[in-house]
């Protein structure tokens, strides 16, 4: 919101500097987020009268003017056509920085001295000009000579752009900010004096009569009529504070309503008052098969949702946001008819997201226009239409509020508003405060009674109370409290998250395996599910739609991990990054039907994904073991069919309590990889966290060591191809009896001289026996009955 | 036989002066010392001495042997010493080669914040929880003071997914289940990932906040003050300090931007805080007793004070990261920086 400090001076008296002003109201909860001076290009700029214009004698094309300044005559060589003896034009002086960047320095041009340029409007940043833009600006003859420029163009104000919170309403106006100022500065209010003549005999009834036909969505509707009106263009004053705040004039009565908007934040609206059927207004919803061409030049169906002004025939304006096209004021009008309304603040936000139009007038009533402003709006604009002559304006003024507006008179606790602020505040400095910001206030005990203006809708409770307080008297008082932190708190044990913890535990563990994690989005497009292989019957399938994606390429939520990690994996080999170890820990949403009825499941996982020559399945499998050795679990590994994997290199983690799925792990699908342009050797895994947090720690019973010496052995068998390792594995436990003490592979190998589908597996072996050391003739007997148990079970021979 | 053994003496001596090696000192040893040494041929000379001198004369021997064995032993002490260090001088390496054994990874910076806010907050007698991030608008909305179509809404571009259904925006509806569930006095942070329709070089739609919620009987800004001091200060440095300015939020009142001292410069002002020596950080305030009475928390007895600082932001000031998406692309060239 733009309000400019002249503006602001006809309400308050401000005696401070524009910077000193913005702090004030920045630290008072209103940011001032820019302050522009309107002077900015213009210092050194003058207004000049042209006395004399001679030709250059060495240039064709230039002119030598000798000009008027009001401190001297002096000499200006000019290239511009537009100008004439007598002319007033804008002259930059040495020192000048016009607004498009130029340096104005004393020179010679073609041997004769020029001592500044005439300025364009372009060149000193005006905006707002009827004549003609190219050339020279040249100036109204009102203009006096040696006058600085900006005062000449009344650019001599300062404009501060506030960002106004969504709880102060009131504060989308002049009138909004100068209360601030007032209170802020401790200086009264300026009274205005809202005076304006009717024609006493000719009622506002003979033109205009108003039904309102919903009074929820428009509680208070005003309207008169102005006869015999004068469309012109507005003062220069007025139109020049309008441009100043951003608005463009356009005639006499658009801008009245305009200045009023912004002055007292009131949005109003002007009919010609020939245009509306049966001389009639109704406020009421639109009818379906109603549609209204607007002043945007755009067509828009209304519907039963939508409130509308109407004449007696048709809709005429979407009620506060723009205007029909065919009942606004334009040249030929004679009679006006004014609107001064308040509409409920939910349904314009609602008709102007819908038809997807913002005006000045929907910023305004979508955060909310008090009941008590259509009154003071409606009094300001007949003001001005008086003092402007605009017309005559008669007499009497509808209004449909049932009951007048009425200030709320509330009790606030004193105790309970220092409990929040922590601190306590004067009693006297309390009043001080609150009366500054028009709210009559009376201290009786601990019960602080308050006459609170319509206009503050944002007043209701003690934290609000408490909010005005220290806004007016300084977060500062803060600075100086060094308490220790929580220190008036009931101590209460704090407490981790159980799924974070376990996430952090286990993204440790995966740093410690060289992973880097990442953070991906969430939300992908829809294309995963072909990318991944993903079809209708799978539950990965069904896709959660976000209903106003900023793309379609991040419009759904996603069912799987897959796709986010792989991706970066992906844009990380695009970017030349040959070999790593990623891995991200979140959530997918699964949805129990679709279209979404109730929330979805959100389960946590964790994926990651290797691209490494020196990793593969084992690898995968070797991190998922250690990962999982914590836990109280017994899991067999099956051959996954996730439909990303590799059906042959991957396998599911099974709980072998309840054959729950807890993750998957292995190399990815060949047509996976290519989708993803991944290698072919690229690992995946995914882990249920969720269904590992359930989980009890594994509990451990250690027994004695033996005493005596531990025997070990190595052996190397032949088997088929398709004998496993396990087997082998349980068959060498089981041969060994009570002297098993462990075994392990330590060798696979495979050779056409051993045998086709044949491999040779060695691995050792420990004996230990709890009561005796073993001799020669017993740790013989076990190897034998070993390579026994192995031709029998599996019919494999010793190497 | 005196002259002898002391001229003997000498001569050892000098030899053994001369030695240069612990093999010269070995071969020096046997020649004095050994079973076909010198000094043996004295004891054997002995037989030949007078009765009355031979005290005398093996006393000579048996000094001389001293002495020389003495010697003998310094000098193989030297040499050993002097062997060693040459070994070690030797078998000297080159520690600038490559380390062996696998390359850690390491935590994104995003996640390490996440940890050492929640890890501080834990201390401070918070509990950690999570919450759904599709959500009720309820929750993240209504509860919340923000009914449908107010203005407040726009302060932030939502994603939906119908009516009443949307992608939180905030983790503060995690405030809202808490409130229902929990019984003051409480204190809650909810660390998490949050969406709004906004992406450009400052806004991500997918980003984290971190909120923290504290509801009790005595609970002023003052706390608040003092409990943020702390948390910032465990990120930004001992000596950071906060400031508050005026702010709006819906669900608190009064509410505040919460500044902290540039952890850059430390407040003088530098090109990081753009001179002002602060940086905004996080929103805060007092919960609005309208959103405690919407709970069902009796807003006349307990006051509480949240805090939601976005965690994305809090990783760029901490790791001096220069743009925020950065972070989401995940270039392991970018990631290996923060090892």
């Amino acid at each position: 919101m733009k309000v400019t400090l002249n503006w602001l001076k006809d309400f308050v008296d401000i005696d401070i500097s524009p910077e000193a002003l913005a702090k004030l109201l920045t630290n008072s909860g209103n940011e001032v987020e820019e302050i522009v001076y309107q002077d900015k290009y213009l210092k050194n700029v003058v207004v000049g009268k042209i006395l004399e214009i001679t030709k250059h004698p060495n240039a064709e094309k230039l002119d030598i003017c000798q000009v008027d300044i009001g401190s001297k005559i002096t000499q200006i060589v000019t290239a511009a056509k537009n100008i004439k003896v007598n002319d007033l034009v804008p002259v930059s002086l040495a020192g000048a920085n016009l607004a498009n960047g130029i340096h104005i320095e004393n020179s010679k041009l073609r041997g004769v001295d020029s001592f500044g340029m005439f300025c364009s409007i372009e060149e000193l940043g005006v905006t707002d000009y009827d004549g003609e833009k190219d050339g020279i600006m040249i100036l109204d003859s009102d203009a006096k000579v040696g006058q600085d420029i900006s005062e000449a163009l009344c650019m001599n104000d300062v404009i501060f752009d506030i960002n106004v919170t969504a709880n102060r309403p009131d504060c989308m106006s002049i009138i909004g900010i100068a209360r601030e100022i007032s209170a802020l500065l401790n200086k009264p209010l300026k009274q205005q004096l809202l005076n304006y003549d009717t024609c006493a005999n000719d009622d506002v009834s003979n033109y205009v009569s108003v039904e309102v036909k919903n009074d929820t969505l428009c509680p208070r509707y005003m309207a008169t009529a102005i006869k015999d009106v004068k469309i012109q263009k507005s003062p220069k004053w007025l139109r020049t504070r309008l441009v100043s705040v951003g608005i463009k004039p356009i005639n006499n009565i658009v801008d009245i309503t305009n200045y009023v908007l912004v002055e007292y934040g009131q949005p109003m609206h002007a009919f010609d008052q020939k245009y509306l059927d049966g001389d009639k207004i109704i406020v009421r919803t639109g009818k379906k098969g109603e549609s209204i061409k607007v002043l945007n030049q755009n067509t828009y169906d209304v519907d039963e949702n939508m409130l509308c002004i109407c004449d007696e025939k048709k809709p005429v304006v979407i009620a506060g946001i723009i205007g029909g096209l065919n009942s606004c004021v334009s040249d030929d009008t004679t009679t006006a008819v004014l609107e001064s309304a308040c509409f409920e603040r939910a349904s314009i936000r609602r008709t102007s997201r819908k038809i997807g139009v913002r005006t000045d007038s929907t910023a305004r009533f979508e955060k909310g226009v008090d009941i008590g402003s259509p009154e003071l709006g409606m009094q300001r604009a007949l003001n001005l239409v008086y003092t402007l002559k605009a017309g005559t304006i008669v007499n009497g003024i509808i209004d449909t509020v049932k009951e007048k507006p009425k200030n709320k008179h509330l009790c606030f606790s004193l105790s309970r508003i220092f409990k929040l602020l922590g601190i306590t505040v004067e009693s006297q400095k309390v009043l001080s405060i609150l009366n500054n910001l028009g709210l009559e206030s009376k201290i009786d005990g601990d019960i602080l009674k308050c006459e609170v203006p319509v206009y503050r809708t944002d007043i209701e409770n003690d934290a609000d109370i408490a909010e005005e307080i220290i806004r007016m008297y300084g977060y500062e008082v803060y600075d100086k409290f060094n308490n220790l932190p929580l220190y008036n708190a009931t101590v209460t044990v704090g407490e981790h998250d159980r799924v974070l913890l376990l996430e952090r535990k286990l993204k440790y563990a995966l740093c410690d395996y060289g992973f880097y994690e990442t953070v991906n989005f969430s939300i992908c497009s829809d294309d995963v599910k072909q990318k991944l292989l993903i079809d209708e019957q799978s539950t990965l399938y069904n896709m959660i739609k976000i209903a106003n994606p900023i793309s379609e390429d991040l419009g759904y939520l996603r069912t799987t991990m897959a796709n986010a990690i792989l991706s970066t994996a992906s844009k990380n080999i695009s970017r030349k990054n040959n070999s790593f170890k990623l891995f991200e820990a979140g959530r997918v949403y699964l949805p129990k039907e679709l279209p979404l009825k109730e929330l979805p499941n959100e389960v946590n996982y964790m994926s990651f994904v290797s691209v490494n020559a020196n990793d593969d399945f084992f690898t995968f499998k070797g991190i998922i073991e250690n990962l999982l050795r914590q836990f109280d679990l017994n899991y067999a590994l099956n051959y996954s069919n996730l439909c990303y994997m590799h059906p042959g290199i991957s396998a599911d983690i099974v709980n072998l309590q309840n054959n729950e799925v807890i993750g998957t792990f292995g190399q990815i699908h060949p047509q996976v990889a290519k989708n993803f342009d991944l290698p072919t050797k690229t690992y995946y895994a995914e882990i249920n966290i969720d269904k590992l947090v359930v989980l009890k720690e594994k509990g451990h019973s250690v027994k004695m060591l033996s005493k005596y010496p531990a025997v070990d052995r190595d052996l190397a068998i032949i088997c088929d191809e398709n004998i496993t390792i396990e087997q082998i594995l349980q068959s060498v436990k089981k041969s060994c009896g009570n002297l098993y003490y462990g075994a392990k592979v330590f060798d696979i190998y495979r050779n056409i001289n051993i045998g086709e589908n044949k491999k040779s597996v060695a691995f050792s072996f420990k004996l230990q026996s709890y009561e005796k050391t073993l001799t020669d003739e017993e740790i013989n007997q076990t190897v034998n009955k070993i390579l026994k148990d192995l031709k029998y079970k599996i019919g494999a021979q010793l190497r | 036989m005196k002259e002898q053994i002391n001229s003997f003496l000498k001569k050892a001596q000098k030899e053994l002066n001369e030695c240069k090696s612990l093999k010269d000192l070995n071969e020096l040893k046997v020649k004095f010392l050994g079973k076909q040494g010198e000094l043996t041929s004295f004891l054997k000379a002995m037989k030949d001495v007078p009765k009355e001198e031979k005290p005398q004369m093996g006393q000579l021997i048996n000094n001389a042997r001293n002495t020389i064995e003495q010697r003998i032993n310094d000098l193989q002490n030297i040499f050993e010493k002097q062997e060693l260090l040459n070994k070690l001088q030797n078998e000297k390496i080159d520690i600038t080669e490559p380390s062996k054994g696998i390359e850690k990874g390491e935590l994104h910076p995003l996640y390490k914040v996440f940890d050492k806010l929640i890890d501080c907050c834990v201390e401070m007698g918070f509990k950690v929880i999570t919450g759904p991030e599709v959500e009720y608008d309820y929750y993240n909305f209504e509860a919340l003071n923000v009914p449908k179509d107010h203005p407040a809404r726009d302060m932030q571009d939502t994603f939906f997914v119908n009516d009443n259904i949307l992608l939180r925006s905030q983790t503060s509806s995690v405030q809202v289940r808490a409130m229902q569930n929990l019984k003051p006095p409480f204190k809650i942070v909810s660390p998490g990932r949050t969406y709004r329709a906004d992406s450009d070089a400052t806004h991500s739609p997918v980003f984290h906040q971190f909120e923290g919620l504290v509801v009790d009987e005595n609970i002023s800004m003052i706390d608040l003050k003092s409990m943020l001091t702390k948390l910032l200060s465990m990120l930004f440095g001992e000596n950071t300090k906060i400031r508050f300015r005026p702010s709006y939020f819906p669900f608190t009142e009064p509410s505040v931007e919460v500044d902290a001292t540039c952890p850059s410069c430390g407040g003088k002002g530098c090109n990081l805080c753009k001179g002002t020596g602060f940086m905004e950080l996080l929103g805060a305030g007092m919960v609005n007793p309208k959103v405690l009475e919407m709970s069902g928390i009796d807003s006349k007895k307990y006051t509480g004070f949240a805090f939601g600082p976005g965690v994305d932001r809090l990783a760029m000031v901490v790791n001096k990261i220069p743009d925020l998406r950065m972070m989401f692309e995940n270039d392991i060239k970018f990631l290996e920086q923060l090892k």
